[in-house]
């Protein structure tokens, strides 16, 4: 902003006290602003109380789960959960999240590109599109604990021939619901963000609007969307209030189960391992708490950090 | 007969060296495989690795069925053609059920070779289908790489039809074209309408399980002003609750709001573009922590190394539990929140005013605060209330920090145990078999869900009026 100050010192400016403003007095000016500064101070210990909260959590974590983390290390990950300290693991939560996110991507990416495709590509303003709008934006705002009542009356009870009751499978389809407006409204955004000559110049050469959004729209939106979609993916990965509802088992014993038995039976994830350590007496517990809650960010962080370095590949991939 | 501009079929080493990377690709992926499997089905449980040849055998084979069509007129056509993208391309639908089941093929062998997990297999035959169906044309980068795309069906199909030159009626919409354009366009419109169905059945389920609760045989209104909240035992005192969500909400937003206004004002007038590649991450690492992480940071480190010793200076005695410990976790998790919605609020307005302010000699703390953020202050404003929406809906932090399990009685001090309206959800979901059977409890559960459901919209909607009302167009 000094620049638009006038900048010859032979031009003096009266001011009304009289006195000459130069830019050496300006510059003066600012350094003895004491408003200014006390001001600065204060959004400064704003973005460190921030960054101390970041910090905090996150050493916290690492420090109550060092314990239990390298004394029993490949323990943790590969048993199954158990009323003894020693032997409980996070294997089966690894399991149920993973096969969640498998049931999220495989119903929430296709339908989530979709509705965006069509509010973006199709739908003129009438007042269906505005009516779907509404709702996706409104869905966003849901609490995810209302989705899990969906997943309850939806797929526990109503359609527990399929899903078989409170299982990975309903779990994964609420958790889907859940992800879903995210999906639009982040792939609404990539889409948006496509210049209409590319749209036009393929529309010049004689395609159906099928092909231009196939061939031209989709593939140059890519980047946004899959970041979009991954991003998600990382949110139902630490979603636990749903999964409560929805009926994850904190405890759960397998003997021999069946292909579809591990789809429809019992299941827990991550996110339900912390809680349901948490829970628990904290003198024992708070070291398997923590080292689960190390398990969850590590998964989450990676899945972060895969999206941004596929957006980064992607968009240079495209020369954009 | 062949058209002139045809180009030359692969040279057998070339051939060779595709099927080689094939062969690598297919070791990779048994790989890949063989770490999901472990995690997926749990340490040798049902995985055996005694059949790992199998795969190899039937790759061979299928190796050699390429090899030999290959050396066919038409089979060296096709594998060419589809390498490179010389003419029109094949029909969709064609190249992506073919691909699909060459890459499902690979996929799933190794998985059956190794656990006979035919769920497994599944899964992993639709996962790699729909990516490959997303990419254009069905193609798959690594088929480019191994340039071995060859097709039985395909191969006695196209080659009648690219003997023939382009002539201009190709680029005239055909039937197939028009009906494939009808298709997609029907898909994606329900796929949009997808959100509408969501929310009708939101609206249906929640409010008719509600109105069971409301018209049961057991229900009475003053069963809702009873002290305490205990369903099991008939007593659902709306006000324990509410109280419990109020402190909190407003705890939230009084830790969430300074910080996070602070953030956003700083990245948006103050942070030069090197100190943002710094503070932007750490926002967004703070808004990925799970809530269940914060919730556990509430009891291990905010009740214990804050509250105790912060609350003995005033003589207040902290447990492990309380709503205030909980409000401030929850409130942690409001902070990114508030700064990326305000930050985008500021960020929008329209640089001239800056300069028309610093023209007439204001500060920048003076331009910053009188000038920029009454400009933005709709975008704050919705920031703040989209905040509160999420403070009154965030369930996990209040379940493992706020100290109310089945029930809570009555209790109007933040510095103890609490229940707010999620925590009671989730504390009844959790024993939702239990619940089920005894009386009225589990339809309180929707009661409560539809008190939710309308507080939260109710937010959203101001926000949305007051963005909309007061948004100044620049």
């Amino acid at each position: 902003m000094t620049a638009t100050t006038p900048d010859t010192p032979k031009s003096p400016l009266k001011t009304g006290a009289g006195k000459r403003l130069t830019l050496d007095a300006l510059k003066r000016d600012r350094s003895d602003d004491l408003t200014g500064q006390v001001f600065l101070g204060l959004l400064l210990l704003a973005v460190a109380i921030a960054g101390a909260m970041v910090l905090a959590v996150l050493i916290t974590v690492a420090i109550d789960a060092a314990d239990v983390l390298s004394t029993q290390f490949w323990d943790f990950l590969n048993n199954k959960s158990s009323s003894d300290p020693a032997r409980a693991g996070v294997a089966q939560g690894i399991r149920g999240s993973i096969l969640i996110a498998g049931i999220v991507s495989i119903v929430a990416f296709p339908v989530g590109i979709g509705a965006a495709v069509y509010l973006e590509e199709y739908a003129s303003d009438t007042k269906l599109t505005r009516l779907i709008e509404v709702t996706v934006r409104n869905l966003a705002g849901v609490p995810s604990i209302v989705y899990g009542l969906l997943g309850l009356a939806v797929f526990v009870q109503g359609l527990r021939g399929i899903t078989g009751g409170s299982s990975v499978i309903s779990a994964g389809l609420t958790l889907a619901l859940l992800v879903l407006p995210i999906i639009i409204i982040t792939a609404s955004e990539a889409i948006r963000a496509i210049p209409s000559t590319l749209r036009e110049g393929a529309y010049g050469l004689g395609a159906t609007q099928w092909e231009v959004i196939r061939t031209q729209v989709l593939p140059a939106a890519m980047p946004g969307i899959l970041t979009g979609a991954v991003l998600s993916i990382a949110r139902a990965l630490g979603e636990a209030a749903p999964l409560l509802v929805v009926g994850a088992a904190a405890f759960y014993s397998t003997g021999f189960q069946g292909q579809l038995d591990q789809l429809q039976g019992a299941f827990t994830a991550l996110p339900m391992n912390v809680a349901t350590f948490a829970k628990l007496p904290a003198d024992v517990w708070a070291g398997h708490a923590a080292a689960a809650s190390v398990v969850v960010l590590v998964l989450v962080f990676a899945i972060n950090l895969a999206a941004i370095i596929m957006r980064a590949r992607l968009t240079k991939k495209l020369g954009r | 007969m062949k058209p002139a501009w045809r180009p030359a079929p692969p040279s057998i080493w070339s051939r060779g060296f595709a099927a080689g990377l094939e062969v690598a690709l297919y070791l990779v992926i048994t790989i890949l495989v063989a770490v999901v499997e472990y995690f997926v089905a749990g340490p040798f449980q049902d995985f055996d690795l005694s059949n790992w040849w199998i795969g190899f055998i039937i790759m061979a084979a299928w190796q050699g069925w390429h090899w030999a069509a290959a050396q066919t007129p038409v089979g060296s056509y096709v594998d060419h053609y589809i390498a490179d993208t010389d003419g029109s391309p094949a029909c969709f639908w064609c190249v992506v059920v073919r691909q699909l089941s060459r890459f499902g093929f690979l996929i799933a062998l190794p998985v059956l070779a190794f656990s006979t997990n035919i769920a497994l297999a599944v899964a992993l035959f639709a996962v790699a289908g729909l990516l490959i169906a997303f990419l254009p044309d069905g193609r798959a980068p690594w088929d480019l790489l191994a340039g071995t795309v060859v097709s039985e069906s395909l191969a006695f199909e196209r080659p009648a039809a690219l003997a023939e030159i382009t002539k201009a009626s190709d680029f005239q919409l055909g039937p197939q074209r028009i009906a494939e354009n009808n298709r997609a366009r029907r898909m994606m419109l329900i796929a949009g309408l997808s959100s509408v169905f969501i929310s009708v059945l939101i609206l249906w389920n929640i409010f008719s399980e509600a109105w069971e609760f409301v018209s049961a045989s057991e229900f009475e209104w003053s069963l809702l002003t009873d002290i305490g909240w205990f369903p099991r035992r008939n007593k659902f005192d709306l006000a324990t609750l509410f109280v419990g969500t109020l402190w909190i909400t407003g705890i939230a937003i009084l830790v969430a709001a300074p910080v996070g206004l602070g953030v956003a004002i700083y990245l948006a007038e103050y942070a030069n573009s090197k100190v943002r590649t710094y503070v932007k991450p750490m926002i967004e690492t703070l808004a990925s922590i799970p809530s269940v992480v914060l919730g556990f940071f509430a009891i291990s480190f905010i009740s214990p190394d804050i509250l105790k010793p912060g609350g003995s200076i005033f003589g207040i005695d902290f447990g492990i539990f309380s709503l205030l410990s909980a409000g401030i976790g929850v409130g942690i998790l409001s902070v990114p929140i508030v700064a990326s919605i305000a930050e985008d609020a500021m960020r929008a307005v329209p640089k001239e005013l800056r300069e028309a302010s610093y023209g007439l000699g204001a500060r920048k703390a003076t331009t910053a605060l009188r000038v920029v953020f009454p400009a933005a202050l709709s975008g704050i404003s919705a920031a703040i209330i989209v905040a509160v929406s999420r403070a009154i809906g965030e369930t996990m932090v209040v379940f493992i920090a706020a100290g109310g399990s089945g029930g809570a009685i009555f209790e109007a001090n933040p510095t103890e145990p609490g229940q707010t309206i999620t925590a009671a959800m989730a504390s009844l979901g959790a024993g939702t078999d239990s619940v089920a059977g005894s009386g009225i409890a589990f339809q309180s559960l929707y009661f409560l869900g539809a008190l939710l459901f309308i507080m939260t919209l109710l937010l959203n909607v101001f926000s949305d009026a007051i963005v909309r009302r007061f948004r100044q167009v620049y």
